[in-house]
């Protein structure tokens, strides 16, 4: 029991106590720290004992389907915190804070991927969110200021609503298991109030998905926040969120909820690309994206519980092209105000390398084929028709087609312009970028290697 | 080595590892990238023909096939492999590719690792397409492709780059992905009725019927009408035409096209049989008025370039009528005639591209007489136009000749209306030609053009050589159309009596 007990808080204290030990040490150091602790923890989740345990009843569950979860926010939030240009650092960021209070809100995320019941995902939302409102608000500027103010009032309006959703639900279920949701569809008496406040649970997490109508704050925080924080919150606080609701949906498994997340989708994907389309900051127009991403992810909850393989595979890439955009945007950013579409221009002849791996990101992230962006978005879509949804998929496919545009005007700016300004000294590139980059350019073509784990894990899906 | 499936991967892969060599060349090698891109070429073209000529025009179905898994949890595979259409437009993207390779040598100076690396990698997706039995792959190379022309347009092409680029670019993919959708509703109903998750194309023979069937073709055909283009989605193509760099004309006239063609053969008609045959004709005729329309805006060009892209329209309309009308020997002349427009018209723009890097210009009015300066040059451009006009002897008559013979006992309004772009092309192409080479040298730029290199030479030759000899003997193609057309047909619903275009007597 105890032996067990370790395999499970293992993972969660190597990330923990190293980013503790961060906030004592030199800024290098400490950058070293909390990479070398989330590292540890990815081996230690993927090459760690068989995992099927639940200490302490459905407050925490350690198996299959919990590893997965982990290794995939484990993985973005490793890649995001390597990426993290120590220049920026320096400039935008206390390299100590950050380095403790990003392994701490992945912690959260863990626990809130683990937990079996409402009050556990409450309160892992709540380690999720803390941190992140003292990231978003780093930089000392106006921008910086707007962000965190911002994302803190709304993202604690959704924090509430969660709560009032789970006092609805308690209150007519008599219950806080996820699990127990199934039984909403069953319930003789107040299942308007059970269906409503399950309903305002997943709301608070829309806002962290970013769904509309809960997607105001988006382009603000992620262009105001320092971009390291960015893409850590566009990656993998995204796909944490995007999981809780899948899961979330799929133990309710209402048809009214399926109406409404038809919706959700629909409205998601055409607010997220037309935004986009007029930006001319880079990080302003990732932002609307990954809005415009969410809403692809609904699209394949069409699918049901069925459906998991595909949002896992879609999220391990979305956030692998994502964080490789972001991290690139924070490595070639010159000035406050972050890179345009005109300080990409003549990228390709300054530094091929970086433009080459740019354009393999984006035209993932457009989801063209034969990059990996293309096989997450097909067997996306292909669970909406399965789900019965043709009508969803026909909206999502033109809403790629209309978000080509401005994903070509940063590849047009990249390759087809030229420089205002002499090329800057060409700067190494991360190691961290190739693998990021070669995974989005081959995954899909090995994509059976993240499905099949995946639809093995299916069973525990509560 | 057999000739297999094996060669046939070789032939599909060669360009795209080529193209990640010739991509990560050192910078101070950047003058290799040229002439390793024609050494690939040449060697990819090797395994081609050996295909070609292996290919036994008697055997029925697929040629060298190969079914491998792939990604399991999707039911999808990797399966390739040839019948004789598919055969004659491999041979034909083979073909070209060392010509538009060599046809670059002096036009382009900029970022020339690149350049190839998109021009061979553009040469694999091409190659994928005709070869793919499986439509995800089918979807993939059709979609992969867009990328490496996307860049030779944007990137190499001429004022209007980058508009001419990004109207390409999304107007192709959004056709495309109603494509995608159609796809994922034919796969899960075909699940839910056999069982099984296949994408295999021969699984999809006559997949839905009544107004399922015509949603869906429908969705098939915007995307491949796109391609074709059939008027009135061909807006894209004067712009990626015109800004194109001479590689990328000769590429996108040459192949590109007849993929959308190639789709309507391969995929929309054999899988939904009832609906081609309601919407054949309305689609035939549309290419019908396609070639009417696009002889006289081509007629009214002041731009050769331009000239020749409305012609593409015209062309391919005929083609299109062809291959509708599910006689067999219109739809092997249509197939037939792709090679012949792949050849005639990639010849022209190499042509126009020729004149162009001499005196940077297009337009007819700056040009006159130049047949005295350069009379090897006007010999050519002679031949190419008269074969562009269907003049009997050399390729384009062969082609033309069958469609209208074949189309007429079915739709004889649509051959007539065919016929007369035929005649109108007459017009506007020896029109473009007086215009350009006969009369006096008014333009004092134009005295002192060279003739004809060496280079040159080696570019046009080959594709003249063919010009003649599918004009003078076209039973060496025709014969492997056979089967493969007779499949179509029976496909299709057709109800015709097996027939051959090869009358050979025993």
């Amino acid at each position: 029991m105890e032996k067990n007990l370790l395999d499970l808080t293992a993972p969660l204290l190597l990330v923990a106590v190293p980013a503790i030990v961060a906030l004592l040490l030199r800024p290098a150091w400490a950058a070293r720290a909390a990479g070398i602790g989330l590292f540890a923890a990815l081996l230690n989740v993927s090459f760690g004992g068989p995992a099927n345990i639940m200490p302490f009843g459905q407050s925490l569950v350690y198996d299959p389907l919990t590893k997965l979860l982990w290794l995939l926010i484990l993985g973005a939030a490793f890649a995001a915190v390597d990426l993290t240009p120590r220049a920026a650092c320096a400039a935008q960021l206390p390299a100590n804070e950050y380095y403790f209070l990003l392994p701490i809100s992945t912690v959260g995320l863990m626990a809130m991927l683990a937990t079996g019941d409402l009050i556990g995902v409450f309160i892992a939302l709540e380690v999720v969110s803390l941190p992140l409102y003292a990231l978003a608000a780093a930089r000392r500027t106006a921008a910086g200021a707007e962000a965190g103010y911002k994302y803190f009032l709304l993202g604690s309006f959704g924090a509430a609503l969660t709560v009032l959703g789970i006092a609805f639900f308690y209150g007519s279920v008599g219950s806080v298991l996820i699990q127990s949701a199934a039984a909403i569809s069953g319930l003789k008496v107040n299942q308007a109030a059970a269906s409503a406040g399950f309903l305002l649970i997943m709301a608070g997490f829309a806002f962290k998905a970013a769904l509309v109508p809960f997607h105001m704050w988006v382009p603000d925080v992620y262009e105001g926040a320092p971009t390291p924080v960015s893409a850590f919150m566009a990656s993998a606080v995204k796909a944490g969120a995007v999981l809780i609701l899948f899961r979330l949906f799929a133990a309710a498994d209402l048809p009214l909820y399926y109406k409404i997340f038809w919706w959700a989708a629909a409205l998601t994907m055409a607010a997220g690309n037309i935004a986009a389309l007029p930006q001319a900051g880079v990080k302003r127009m990732l932002a609307y994206s990954s809005v415009a991403h969410a809403g692809y992810l609904l699209t394949g909850f069409m699918g049901g519980k069925a459906a998991f393989p595909a949002v896992y595979f879609y999220l391990a890439v979305y956030a692998a092209a994502t964080i490789g955009a972001f991290s690139l945007v924070a490595i070639l950013e010159k000035h406050e105000k972050g890179v345009t579409l005109a300080d990409l221009r003549g990228l390709a002849a300054a530094d091929p390398a970086k433009a080459a791996l740019m354009a393999v990101f984006v035209l993932s992230l457009a989801g063209i084929p034969p990059l990996a962006g293309f096989f997450g978005k097909f067997w996306l879509f292909a669970q909406a028709v399965r789900g019965g949804s043709p009508g969803l998929v026909v909206i999502a496919v033109l809403a790629s087609a209309v978000s080509l545009y401005y994903y070509l005007s940063i590849i047009t700016a990249i390759y087809a312009g030229k420089a205002d300004t002499p090329a800057a000294p060409r700067a190494g590139t991360p190691a961290m970028l190739w693998l990021l980059g070669s995974f989005v350019l081959l995954g899909g073509l090995a994509a059976d290697f993240f499905l099949l784990p995946a639809a093995n894990a299916l069973p525990f899906l509560p | 080595m057999m000739i297999g499936p094996d060669l046939l991967n070789i032939a599909i892969y060669l360009p795209l590892a080529a193209a990640v060599g010739i991509a990560l060349l050192p910078r101070d090698k950047e003058h290799l990238a040229g002439p390793l891109a024609l050494a690939a070429s040449l060697l990819a073209f090797v395994p081609a023909l050996a295909l070609y000529l292996g290919f036994d025009p008697a055997l029925p179905g697929m040629q060298f096939a190969q079914d491998l898994p792939w990604l399991s949890a999707l039911g999808a595979r990797y399966a390739v492999g040839l019948d004789g259409i598919s055969l004659l437009m491999f041979m034909l993207t083979a073909f070209l590719g060392p010509i538009a390779v060599l046809s670059s040598f002096t036009a382009v100076k900029e970022h020339r690792r690149f350049y190839y690396a998109s021009l061979l990698a553009l040469q694999t997706g091409m190659l994928g397409v005709f070869a793919a039995l499986d439509l995800l792959i089918f979807y993939v190379f059709w979609e992969a492709m867009l990328i490496p022309m996307y860049f030779l347009i944007g990137i190499w092409g001429g004022k209007r780059r980058i508009y001419a680029s990004v109207k390409f670019f999304i107007y192709t993919m959004a056709g495309s992905l109603l494509m995608l959708a159609a796809i994922l509703w034919l796969y899960f109903d075909h699940q839910s009725r056999t069982g099984i998750y296949t994408f295999a194309l021969s699984a999809y023979g006559n997949a839905a019927a009544g107004g399922t069937g015509m949603l869906l073709f429908l969705a098939f055909a915007l995307a491949f009408a796109i391609k074709v283009p059939l008027w009135p989605f061909h807006t894209w193509l004067p712009d990626a035409h015109v800004e194109a760099p001479t590689a990328g004309s000769i590429i996108l006239a040459g192949v590109l096209l007849k993929m959308g063609v190639y789709g309507f053969i391969r995929i929309a008609v054999p899988f939904f049989p009832e609906a081609a045959m309601t919407a054949g004709w309305p689609i035939a005729a549309l290419g019908a008025f396609g070639v009417i329309y696009g002889s006289l805006t081509a007629w009214a060009q002041d731009d050769i370039k331009k000239l020749v892209a409305y012609s593409s329209v015209a062309h391919l309309g005929i083609v299109m009528v062809g291959a509708l009308v599910l006689e067999p020997a219109a739809v092997g002349g249509a197939v037939l005639q792709m090679v012949n427009h792949g050849l005639s018209t990639g010849a022209l723009f190499l042509c126009v591209g020729m004149l162009y890097e001499r005196r940077h210009t297009r337009l007819m009015a700056d040009y006159g007489g130049i047949a005295k300066v350069m009379p090897a040059f006007a010999a050519v451009f002679m031949i190419v136009t008269l074969s562009s006009i269907g003049l009997p002897g050399l390729n384009g008559f062969i082609g033309e000749f069958l469609i209208l013979f074949g189309s007429f006992k079915v739709w004889p309004c649509l051959a007539l209306i065919s016929l007369g772009g035929v005649i109108l092309s007459a017009v506007y192409m020896l029109g473009m030609y007086q215009k350009v080479f006969f009369g006096p040298v008014t333009n004092p730029a134009n005295k002192e053009l060279p003739d004809l290199k060496v280079r040159e030479w080696l570019c046009v030759l080959p594709l003249l050589a063919l010009i003649v000899w599918i004009g003078v003997y076209p039973n060496f193609f025709l014969k492997r159309l056979d089967t493969a057309v007779n499949d179509y047909i029976r496909l299709a619903g057709g109800q015709r009596p097996p027939f051959s275009l090869v009358q050979e007597g025993k």
